[in-house]
């Protein structure tokens, strides 16, 4: 059965089709690459599997459960995490509480009880802490301490937020250009990343990058996808060698790579 | 789920692998080993530790401080000898601040705004007063009704109007507290009508001196909470939300059901603000609880200093003070407002209060909050730090609430 299953999605804004009869589906531990021109929907993909946008049509599925009506937290809960294009962290806060933020689901107290300060939540809040240390000890990020991540590198924030999402306990991992603002030999030890991290906590990964050897490196299976409809799908050396991706999106750079 | 509790377990720790792979983007790895005897041999800035002297002498602003606040209204170990209105007057810059922490709650750590707080505090002070004189229970069953009602009070207005937020959620709770007030407060079955309500002091407090201990007791209980609040999921979901609303969701966190959370604890502290506002006086009427008094409420609390629970404080209870003449009494200021800017006296907050809030929001946007934070900062043992408390994004998170 596959973790993620898109059927006929289509939205439109106004005059603009963003996405036409979209399908799409990631199977359990793969990694599922999805490549395409600025513009062509991937993102717009991406809000409406984690709800953000209603689909003006077609179906959403997660483990087999129709999930196009919930609500954002309610399929966050399911086990979908995501990150963002432009680094989805809580700026003001530090590193090690921007994990405990992520956990929100994995504390085992309720909120009412926090606030009365129950004996418990005192534990529980030191388990969390613990977690948090640990995640980020494992991501490389040990070193980050106590101050706000705002003032941090931008590639810094990338890797936080790869760990900030994996504290929330995913199945699912959507990552929104992942890549963006590294050189070639950084995104390839965030291809070593990836395959890592997917045997470490059992994660099928769906991926949107504009790094084509990355993405070809990591993915099982690659879509492009070109003015809100899929261009090309299969196999990624199959999908980057097809001649409408080519023309579209690739340009001689395909040659180049 | 599939992701185990210990990241670590059933996986080799990270630095025992020869690649030590793993690291997204530094080229050269650093195994947690290496990492760990470097931490430990890094010059770290080592932690301040005050002299002698420096213990001694945060030892005398303490107790001077302790002194203040724990013996001054009652009369204890004073030279000075305050009159029962002064006291009174000291219990209600407690009340103020049960009210202040209360907003904060919900601007500060929510970012909506209440335009209609009269109303939780009012409904707070009558409810106390119902269930102490008509029901004929404890002063305490008065107390914790009344908190019980403000939450569940929030928990109906917040489930219907947090559908929206912002001005529209203020301008909601702008009508609901003028409806309370115009409505509700003159139904004399509930309130006792112009005649007002009695609410007499708690069993075994004999005047208003010991009252004064009844109100910081639950000052305290009230800062208790919000200490926890801060420190456990449900602050740091608020934290989330009103910072980045999106990747809050995506982490799992509902939005209004934290916003309507906030609000009724909200809700729950200005309910014990009311009741102990009720039994200050003895008797509760409906007069007080008036929009200009929601005004005040958000004046002191954004002066105050939003998030800082010791800035709220100060702020609420220097409006307090304000409003009933004591300050201006100490500062030998008696009679200026009346007679030189025929300002009568209980308008003085509503005068002053913009014209700090003009302040506050142009050169400390921290409040009163960021003024005290380098003596807060000495007084737990730090350096005196100048710079400590600044607020950088207060304005940005603030504003657009």
């Amino acid at each position: 059965m596959s973790v993620l299953e898109v059927h006929d999605l289509s939205i439109r804004f106004g005059g603009v089709q963003a996405l036409a009869d979209v399908n799409l589906a990631a199977g359990e531990w793969e990694i599922v690459g999805i490549i395409g021109p600025n513009g062509a929907g991937k993102t717009t993909l991406f809000n409406c599997i984690t709800g953000f946008y209603s689909p003006t049509s077609g179906r959403v599925r997660f483990r087999g459960e129709d999930i196009t009506e919930l609500p954002v937290h309610v399929r966050a809960g399911r086990g979908i995490g995501r990150t963002f294009q432009n680094v989805g962290l809580v700026k003001g806060s530090s590193a090690v509480e921007n994990l405990l933020t992520a956990q929100h689901l994995a504390a085992s107290y309720g909120a009412v009880a926090g606030i009365a300060g129950s004996p418990r939540t005192f534990d529980d809040e030191r388990a969390l802490r613990h977690r948090a240390h640990t995640l980020l000890e494992l991501l490389g990020l040990a070193d980050l301490g106590d101050a706000a991540v705002a003032d941090l590198p931008y590639g810094v924030l990338k890797r936080l937020e790869i760990a900030t999402v994996l504290a929330s306990d995913p199945d699912l991992l959507l990552l929104d250009e992942p890549g963006s603002g590294m050189g070639p030999e950084e995104a390839h030890a965030l291809g070593d990343t990836l395959l890592e991290l997917r045997r470490t906590f059992g994660l099928t990964i769906v991926m949107i990058d504009h790094h084509v050897p990355l993405v070809t490196r990591v993915s099982d299976y690659m879509y492009c996808l070109n003015f809100g409809a899929v261009l090309a799908e299969g196999p990624p050396e199959v999908v980057r060698a097809h001649p409408d991706v080519v023309a579209a999106y690739l340009g001689d750079a395909a040659e180049a790579v | 789920m599939s992701a185990v509790d210990d990241p670590t377990a059933g996986h080799p720790a990270p630095g025992s692998e020869p690649d030590g792979s793993g690291l997204p983007v530094e080229a050269a790895p650093i195994d947690a080993e290496t990492a760990a005897a470097v931490r430990a041999a890094a010059p770290r800035p080592d932690r301040f530790r005050p002299a002698a002297a420096g213990w001694i002498g945060r030892g005398v602003v303490w107790a001077a401080l302790a002194w203040v606040v724990l013996c001054l209204p009652g009369n204890i170990a004073s030279p000075v000898s305050l009159s029962a209105t002064e006291a009174r007057g000291a219990s209600e810059a407690v009340v103020f601040a049960i009210i202040g922490l209360s907003l904060n709650v919900l601007i500060g750590y929510a970012g909506q705004i209440s335009l209609g707080h009269q109303a939780f505090v009012g409904i707070g002070a009558f409810t106390s007063a119902f269930v102490v004189t008509e029901l004929g229970q404890e002063f305490w069953l008065g107390v914790i009704v009344a908190a019980l009602v403000g939450a569940l009070q929030a928990l109906l207005l917040g489930g219907v109007a947090l559908r929206v937020t912002g001005l529209y959620f203020a301008l909601i709770t702008l009508s609901y507290g003028v409806m309370v007030q115009q409505s509700l407060f003159n139904v004399e079955s509930l309130t006792g009508g112009v005649a007002g309500r009695d609410a007499p002091l708690p069993t075994g407090v004999s005047s208003a001196y010991g009252y004064y201990y009844v109100c910081l007791g639950l000052l305290a209980l009230v800062l208790w909470l919000d200490w926890r609040l801060t420190r456990t999921k449900a602050g740091r979901a608020l934290l989330a939300v009103r910072e980045n609303p999106r990747v809050a969701a995506t982490l799992g966190i509902d939005i209004r059901g934290y916003t309507v959370l906030a609000f009724m604890v909200s809700g729950f502290f200005a309910g014990i603000g009311g009741a102990l506002f009720a039994h200050r006086d003895g008797f509760v009427v409906a007069e007080p609880f008036t929009f200009q008094l929601a005004l005040i409420f958000i004046i002191m609390t954004v002066v105050g200093g939003l998030r800082s629970r010791s800035g709220v404080v100060l702020g609420s209870a220097f409006f307090a003070l304000m409003g009933d003449g004591i300050l201006l009494k100490l500062l030998r200021l008696e009679g200026f407002f009346e007679n030189v800017v025929k300002l009568p006296s209980e308008f003085v907050p509503l005068v002053l209060g913009p014209l700090l809030l003009l302040l506050t929001l142009t050169l400390y946007p921290g409040g009163i909050g960021q003024q005290v934070a380098p003596v807060r900062g000495w007084l737990l043992g730090g350096r005196f730090d100048r710079h400590a408390g600044a607020v950088k994004e207060v304005q940005v998170t603030d504003v657009r609430a």
